[in-house]
């Protein structure tokens, strides 16, 4: 356990010191992963397919508020739609249009959930949205998980049924409208499925918010179990054959992803919980503190220790600019000499034991060989 | 010289001026009344075009039994049940949002209250400060010598 508190505080650590690079890039992934599955899913304008334009629509969105994903994802939706069927674009064009005008006006700050619950859909693990947004956000969230539910249904029968709804004739219009109205209003497993969301929702709300030790255990197990219970009514009413093996599958998987996120969120350590009772002028006041579980991380800090033959770096940089010092006066020699002397360019090189530069040297020698000739 | 409790308190107002304390402080500028009713204002605007909308694409939706049975219907009876699920549904919607924005508006001047005190600490925090520099300039002003 302390293992995992140490990697959650470098997770956490990591992320605060690195925002400026993380939230563009995790909203470019998100803008990506909604870009693709769009058009796997619906892609029937091959222009708007392309990879290079989802990149760069992508890369847009990095540096935008997360709500523009929502507005591109939605035009990009209807440009794909469009190109398949007038239809299907007005119906869904509807869609979109409603939620906008009645509903994300009130809670501009839950519209995210709206592009995590298809993308949940298609990774066939949808029963995480629920208690995600129960154990989260707001009872609010209801709607927009709904919202997120029926464009999901609606966009998978268009999908699914794209060879019977292509096409732009005027004839075929009407009959395209109701069969994709009929989609939205009357399928059961889609209604089902919001109702079921919608009591956990509201269910994992109110238990996370009771004053019981485990309180987010308790909702997380509840909610699901209630889900579960809710779909598998609905399946024996209305008789949506429903996989019941994907049922308990993405249930397991739900409980697993909103454990990792209680983890995060809501890491608390009961057995210390203090309760505190004391009273002011006006109230009364029952306490409960529950501490949270943190660890704090070793700070390391990398000291080089060098062995003793080997110079300080200041040292050696001290020498270098000495050594320096020294060619420059030895071209400087150099050039005053040759100036006086006419002598032919000779190549600076250190000086020796004796102090002399290969200038000095060599006019040595040449003096010495001259006096000797004269001998 | 930095004083520590005076920078906390600027960090927490700066805070919230830039991230909450905006929507605040636009919500702050109205009475509630107004405020409010503004709000309602608009959903009745936009819960208007919602319901048209929805009530076009049913009749889109129907246009065949709609074309039929247009000279059997009773086109007044017809408008009557649309107007009377259009104030239903205009009433709930204009309830929903006076219960939603009045919590809101209510939330607003609470933190608008929080951020007018800490800016009253704040100021009477410099004035100290202020008195404080004053008295050590006129003790260092008395002792020097003449």
């Amino acid at each position: 356990m302390t293992k995992l508190l140490v990697i959650r505080e470098q997770i956490v650590k990591f992320v605060t010191k690195n925002e400026n690079y993380v939230r563009p890039i995790s909203k470019f992934i998100l803008a990506l992963i909604t870009l693709v599955i769009i058009n796997s899913k619906i892609g029937f304008a091959t222009r708007l397919a392309n990879g290079a334009i989802t990149i760069i629509i992508s890369l847009l969105a990095s540096f935008l508020p997360i709500n523009f994903i929502i507005i591109i994802a939605m035009i990009m939706i209807l440009l794909h739609l469009y190109s398949l069927s007038t239809a299907c674009a007005v119906v869904i064009g509807v869609l979109f249009l409603l939620m906008f005008l009645l509903y994300f006006r009130f809670a501009p700050k839950t519209t995210v959930l709206l592009l995590f619950t298809p993308i949940c859909f298609l990774l066939k693990v949808p029963y995480v949205m629920p208690l995600c947004a129960g154990l989260v956000c707001s009872p609010a969230s209801i709607i927009t998980i709904a919202c997120g539910t029926v464009t999901y249904y609606a966009i998978d029968f268009i999908s699914n049924n794209a060879s019977v709804l292509i096409g732009n004739s005027n004839e075929e219009f009407v009959t395209k409208l109701k069969m994709l109205m009929d989609e939205i209003m009357k399928n059961k497993e889609m209604l089902m499925l919001v109702v079921a969301f919608s009591f956990t929702i509201v269910v994992v709300n109110i238990i996370r918010r009771l004053s019981v030790d485990h309180a987010w255990t308790i909702a997380i197990v509840t909610g699901t179990l209630l889900d579960i219970l809710i779909v598998l009514i609905g399946d024996l009413k209305y008789g949506t054959y429903i996989s019941v093996v994907g049922l308990i599958f993405g249930s397991f998987v739900a409980v697993l992803v909103v454990t990792v996120i209680k983890f995060f969120v809501f890491n608390v350590d009961y057995t210390r919980t203090e309760r505190v009772q004391f009273e002011d002028d006006e109230y009364y006041y029952y306490v409960k503190a529950v501490p949270k579980n943190t660890v704090s991380i070793a700070d390391k800090q990398i000291k080089k220790i060098k062995g003793q033959g080997t110079p300080a770096p200041r040292k050696e940089k001290v020498a270098e600019r000495e050594s320096a010092e020294e060619q420059e006066m030895d071209a400087v020699e150099y050039r005053v000499r040759r100036s006086t002397t006419k002598e032919a360019p000779v190549r600076h090189g250190k000086r020796d034991a004796n102090g002399l530069t290969d200038i000095e040297r060599a006019a040595a020698a040449k003096a010495r060989a001259q006096r000797s000739a004269k001998k | 010289m930095l004083n520590e409790s005076r920078i906390k308190l600027m960090t927490k107002m700066a805070s919230f001026e830039a991230g909450e304390g905006k929507k605040s402080m636009a919500i702050g500028t109205y009475f509630k009344g107004n405020y409010i009713w503004k709000e309602v204002i608009k959903s009745i605007i936009y819960g208007t075009l919602a319901f048209f909308i929805v009530v076009g694409l049913l009749v889109a939706y129907d246009l065949e039994s709609l074309l039929s049975d247009i000279y059997k219907m009773d086109l007044l009876d017809v408008g009557k049940t649309i107007a009377f699920n259009y104030l239903k549904f205009i009433l709930v919607y204009g309830i929903i949002t006076y219960i939603v924005f009045s919590l809101r508006y209510t939330k607003a001047r609470h933190n608008l209250r929080a951020y007018y005190n800490n800016l009253r600490r704040l100021s009477s925090m410099y004035k100290k400060e202020d008195r404080e520099k004053r008295e050590r300039t006129r003790a260092r002003r008395n002792g020097r010598p003449q």
